[in-house]
């Protein structure tokens, strides 16, 4: 299984799946997920939908990262493939999402930085299935660091957001998606799907300030 | 290729370095983890500046990710943080943030 598990999501491979399903995404509609396809026209729901619309893409995005690490740590590789192409997706749609705020050029900064998480917890998952306590712990402490870049980022754009707020936000994300790593490696199925619902549900605590601080900044944009 | 430079790192947050008013000095401001412009022109001699918006550090690294030249290397510790270089030869000079390295950046001295 280790080996196995090496070869799925080896850096070189996970970027090259991330990359194949990226060039396809920019282009589709899929892209911006599911549930996030047009604003309503009414101005006074323009709020309620934007903090909707972050809550579900940010739950997706830990239902997705665990889909890929579990396929992962059990050797399917399709599904792995397949789950990670769609996590890509999900991170291009966040990125379009921040574009539609702060333009193009935030849109642009922004997904790089989103990807570079994701291949954080790609070492951490490989580390915890190659039983390597040293890339796990540099995985950790790479993720905590991005909790400090997130938070200048989101801070950046946005002064209502202060950057330590979101990277302790943050933090805790990473931690609750490494309780769902740790077990799903173990096999306890009960302790990874009730960490899986503890990790989804953390995202409220991103998206719904994330929202409040946006509508604040432009409200302009989301009167009614 | 070597390339001629001297660099001024100021590193106290809050401090701002006016800018010369001479002409040919260059402005980059490093916000949202870009730098921009991503490009600037300056004539043989002039100084560029880089002023981070950014509460984190970035740095100034010449050369590109997979080959750093070794020409500046400034360290920008925080929101406020200046640095400066000094280009004396014309050229390009590609340079990016050595903590995000998909922070790219060009400096075109004619």
């Amino acid at each position: 299984m280790n080996g196995t598990v090496v070869k799925l999501i080896g850096a070189a491979g996970l970027v090259a799946t991330v990359a194949a399903g990226c060039s396809q995404s920019m282009a589709d509609p899929k892209a911006a997920g599911g549930a996030v396809a047009t604003a309503p026209a009414s101005a006074g729901t323009k709020a309620a939908w934007l903090r909707a619309s972050l809550n579900t893409m940010l739950q997706e995005h830990v239902y997705l990262a665990a889909a890929a690490t579990n396929a992962a740590l059990n050797g399917r590789e399709a599904e792995f493939k397949a789950a990670a192409s769609a996590l890509d997706d999900n991170g291009v749609g966040i990125a379009k999402a921040i574009g539609s705020v702060y333009g193009a050029d935030a849109e642009k900064a922004f997904l790089p930085l989103w990807r570079r998480h994701i291949g954080f917890a790609v070492d951490y998952t490989v580390g915890v299935a190659t039983g390597d306590r040293g890339k796990q712990d540099r995985a950790v402490n790479d993720l905590v660091g991005y909790s400090q870049d997130f938070g200048a980022f989101l801070s950046s754009a946005n002064p209502n957001l202060p950057k330590s707020v979101v990277a302790d936000l943050v933090k805790h994300h990473v931690v609750t998606l490494k309780d769902v790593i740790d077990a799903q490696a173990s096999k306890d199925q009960a302790r990874a799907y009730a960490a899986l619902r503890a990790a989804a549900g953390h995202m409220r605590m991103i998206a719904d300030p994330l929202a409040d601080a946006i509508v604040k900044q432009f409200p302009e944009k989301f009167r009614g | 290729m070597r390339i001629a430079a001297r660099a001024a790192a100021c590193a106290s947050a809050g401090a701002v370095i006016a800018l010369a008013t001479a002409a040919g000095a260059g402005e980059v401001r490093v916000r949202l983890f870009q730098f921009s412009p991503a490009a600037v022109e300056v004539p043989a001699g002039a100084r560029v500046v880089w002023t981070n918006d950014d509460d984190i550090r970035h740095t100034v690294t010449a050369g590109v990710p997979e080959r750093r030249d070794g020409g500046f290397d400034l360290a920008l510790e925080g929101r406020g943080a200046t640095g400066a270089v000094e280009f004396l030869r014309p050229g390009v000079y590609p340079y990016f943030c050595e903590r995000h390295g998909h922070m790219r950046g060009e400096v075109r001295v004619k």
